[in-house]
């Protein structure tokens, strides 16, 4: 495909992104707390992991249930090429952390080609079961290998936080996304989904297109990987764990799988539950999660009222909507303000650090039962979207990708 | 051709180990056969990964666990019981006082508490998380699938003992002396010289020479003793794990009886055979899909127990990962929904993971249950024993 031609005719709109991410960058170092300069730095990891994802299981159809995998090959290039390399170089800190962004992707990509060639050949859950076990076997060889510091991690300098690359890799893997469904390039990734025979008949290359997917997608976790290493400037195979792959995947399908900006909310909202451990003294966190987690309640339920007002009275379920959006973060925040100050007092906050995936499952499993396409199925966000859900009025067409 | 593997891969081969480590790599697999079974069962009937299996697995070791605890055997595990925090919310002083030795029936209770326990949480599950999602997309009953099993390994760590003694369930056991079979004797020169060792010990004890001469006298006698030990070919295991074995092989010649000759199992394959179909003939495929989640349970609440209880593995709430994915990998391997293919996915997988440690690369015992579904895949997409069928328009 040609990516020069996005960027030559949205010359503009590229210029708008870096300003604003270098801006983003230079409010978040001057106002913000470093814990919170943290968070904004791995929503911006998250939103690249989740919407690549997107691009192999949503887009494509591929059910890749182990992308931590390319997200680790990055890391762990970023992380050794540092390690050994970097004093020997002539580049200066900014200029070599875009090097082993590109480092990170390129050797992701490699892996990625690695597992999509077998995508040909195998379908749906023996696929799932083959990437799955590519994650665990390169943690098992890097747990093995001294030289990448083994089950201990590997430790290097310099550290470069580069806040403004992480959120220009994040438009930029949504806006390759989002333009490539425009080309008929993409157009072949949503015909693979839908059926494979019937899209090969009409003459697509199911081999380009599906080792496509699989390198797109692993290229951009591989350059988050090697952000993420970059920002630490310490990695070991933990953080890489079948549970990180499980969160991507599950920030993929909660937002919808195929829609882009349903990976991007998901990925917003769920992107700081491993942080949690470390941000428990924080008082505010626990409300923030019941919260979150109360609103993405919420927010299905005004879309199941959405879907559902057709066959109502429409003042009815309006109210009903603006109740439940208002009223069920507010309910989730009291409630978790209620248990923070409780557990506070009986000092039982390790316990809260599982509690929280409790309640991460329990919205999975609430999620999947009340919308099993997710909460934005395969719509997109726009602006004729939103009036729609404001006013309650039917559209005059129905404008979704699929 | 030892040679030509030390040259090429630097690790001597121990072939004397090797009958030992085969026989090991069975009792392994075939507690990954009876996992792999659930998994394969239900995949069979809803083309569904019950990623949650894993889970259940976990479940019937503390089910087991506990069952032992309320038995009420060996105070010092009871008194370490009651130490750990967890345990304290149960806390019984009147267990203490019922200790009652260690006993064949008991254990046959706490086999049964285990995959009774088992089969009704697997309803449960199935009954409020998969049935509902019956005619979704499957990615989103595997994504439902996923939840459960997070669920239950969270909540788990919210409300069980997060490490019990290992020993605790190891008290139940009466069989826990060594079997040993000798299949080839050690060389004789090294007999021989254990022999001379032993008689110039006695010969020296009856002289009354002094004490470092038997001293040292015994240090040779032990020395060699090791080495008759290291050379000979012998198989040594415990009573217990000729008990699993036996267990696992009236379970799995049960289920072969259960699916081939009985009613439920006729309506279980033609629900595998075709779903749909299966139901217009007049089958209630609900109770079938009931009944098959029960059964796949029930067999890994009897393979949990049997670990945790023969063989001492440690538990926590996080530990029906591992052999879960392991066992679903052995059910991929065999070709899945194939029962046959279960069972001889899960003893090669066993006995792959032994042959790695015996190779010496018993760090990668993890990976190679992987490197061999690649491999298997590769040549044979449906499995061992499955039939990959060509999709039709």
């Amino acid at each position: 495909m040609n990516l020069g031609k996005f960027f030559a005719v949205r010359g503009f709109s590229v210029a708008v992104a870096i300003l604003g991410c270098l801006a983003l960058d230079y409010a978040a170092q001057t106002y913000l707390q470093d814990y919170i300069v943290r968070l904004v730095f791995l929503a911006g990891i998250y939103i690249t992991l989740a919407v690549s994802l997107n691009l192999i299981n949503g887009i494509t159809g591929q059910f890749s249930i182990g992308h931590a995998a390319f997200y680790m090959v990055g890391a762990y290039t970023g992380g050794t090429l540092t390690k050994f390399f970097y004093d020997a170089s002539p580049l200066g800190a900014v200029a070599w952390l875009i090097a082993m962004i590109l480092a990170g992707a390129a050797l992701a990509g490699v892996a990625g080609l690695l597992v999509g060639l077998p995508s040909l050949r195998l379908r749906g859950d023996y696929l799932a079961i083959v990437t799955l076990g590519f994650g665990e076997i390169i943690r098992i060889i890097v747990i093995n290998q001294p030289e990448l510091g083994g089950s201990s991690g590997l430790g290097f300098a310099p550290k470069v936080q580069g806040l403004w690359l992480v959120w220009l890799l994040a438009v930029i893997c949504v806006a390759v996304c989002r333009n490539l469904l425009k080309t008929s390039h993409g157009l072949a990734f949503l015909a693979v989904r839908e059926d494979e025979v019937a899209a090969q008949a009409m003459g697509i290359n199911l081999t380009k297109t599906k080792v496509t997917a699989f390198v797109i997608g692993a290229a951009f976790a591989g350059a988050a990987g090697a952000l993420l290493a970059m920002n630490e400037g310490y990695i070991n195979p933990d953080l890489f764990k079948m549970d990180v792959s499980f969160l991507i995947l599950t920030m993929v399908v909660l937002g919808g799988a195929g829609s882009i900006t349903g990976s991007v909310l998901a990925a917003l909202t769920l992107f700081a539950i491993p942080e949690l451990p470390r941000l428990l003294k924080i008082d505010v966190s626990l409300a923030y999660l019941i919260g979150l987690t109360a609103g993405a309640i919420g927010f299905v339920s005004l879309l199941r009222h959405h879907q559902q007002r057709y066959h109502g009275p429409k003042a009815k379920g309006r109210m009903i909507t603006v109740a439940t959006v208002v009223g069920v973060p507010l309910a989730g925040l009291g409630l978790g303000w209620l248990l923070h100050t409780f557990t506070y007092l009986s000092d039982q906050t390790y316990e809260l650090n599982n509690l929280r995936y409790v309640i991460l499952a329990v919205t999975l499993i609430v999620v999947m039962l009340l919308r099993p396409e997710g909460v934005m199925g395969h719509h997109e966000f726009s602006w004729k979207w939103v009036q729609k859900v404001l006013t309650g009025r039917k559209p005059v067409a129905e404008e979704s990708i699929s | 051709m030892d040679a030509l593997f030390y040259t090429l891969v630097g690790i001597d081969l121990n072939w004397s180990s090797l009958p030992q480590q085969l026989v090991n790599g069975l009792v392994v697999g075939s507690i990954y056969a009876l996992i792999a079974l659930g998994y394969t069962m239900v995949y069979g009937v809803l083309r569904l990964i019950n990623f949650a299996h894993g889970e259940v697995f976990m479940l019937g070791a503390y089910t087991a666990l506990l069952s032992s605890w309320v038995m009420g055997f060996s105070p010092d595990a009871i008194r370490k019981f009651y130490e750990s925090e967890a345990a304290k919310k149960l806390a019984d002083p009147s267990y203490v006082e019922r200790s009652i030795p260690a006993d064949p029936f008991n254990l046959v209770i706490m086999i049964l508490l285990a995959m009774a326990v088992c089969a009704v949480i697997g309803a449960v599950i199935e009954f409020f998380a998969y049935r509902p999602m019956r005619n979704q997309s499957r990615t989103a009953a595997l994504i439902t699938a996923i939840g459960v099993s997070l669920l239950l390994q969270y909540a788990g760590s919210l409300f069980l003992p997060a490490s019990p003694p290992p020993s605790v369930a190891m008290e139940v056991n009466p069989y826990q002396t060594n079997v040993s079979v000798t299949l080839v004797p050690a060389p004789k020169e090294i007999r021989d010289k254990f022999d001379d060792s032993v008689s110039a010990l006695e010969a020296a004890k009856e002289s009354g020479a002094d004490a470092e001469t038997i001293g040292d006298l015994e240090r040779k006698k032990n020395d060699l003793e090791g080495q008759v030990a290291a050379t000979a070919t012998a198989i040594t295991m415990t009573q217990g794990k000729i008990v699993m074995l036996l267990t696992v092989l009236v379970l799995m010649a049960a289920l072969r009886f259960l699916v081939l000759k009985t009613p439920a199992g006729r309506s279980m394959r033609a629900a595998s055979h075709d779903f749909d179909s299966a139901s217009l003939m007049g089958i209630n495929v609900n109770r079938v899909v009931t009944f098959t989640f029960m059964l796949g349970s029930a067999l890994a609440g009897a393979g949990a127990m049997m670990l945790v209880t023969f063989e001492g593995t440690s538990m926590q709430p996080f530990f029906g990962m591992a052999p879960g994915v392991k066992a679903f990998v052995a059910a991929v391997l065999g070709g899945i929904g194939n029962i046959p293919g279960a069972v001889l996915g899960g003893i090669l997988m066993g006995l792959a993971e032994t042959l790695v440690t015996w190779l010496g690369f018993s760090n990668y015992k993890d990976a190679v249950a992987f490197v061999i579904l690649f491999i298997v895949l590769m040549f044979r997409p449906g499995g061992l024993l499955g039939s990959s069928k060509v999709e039709k328009v």
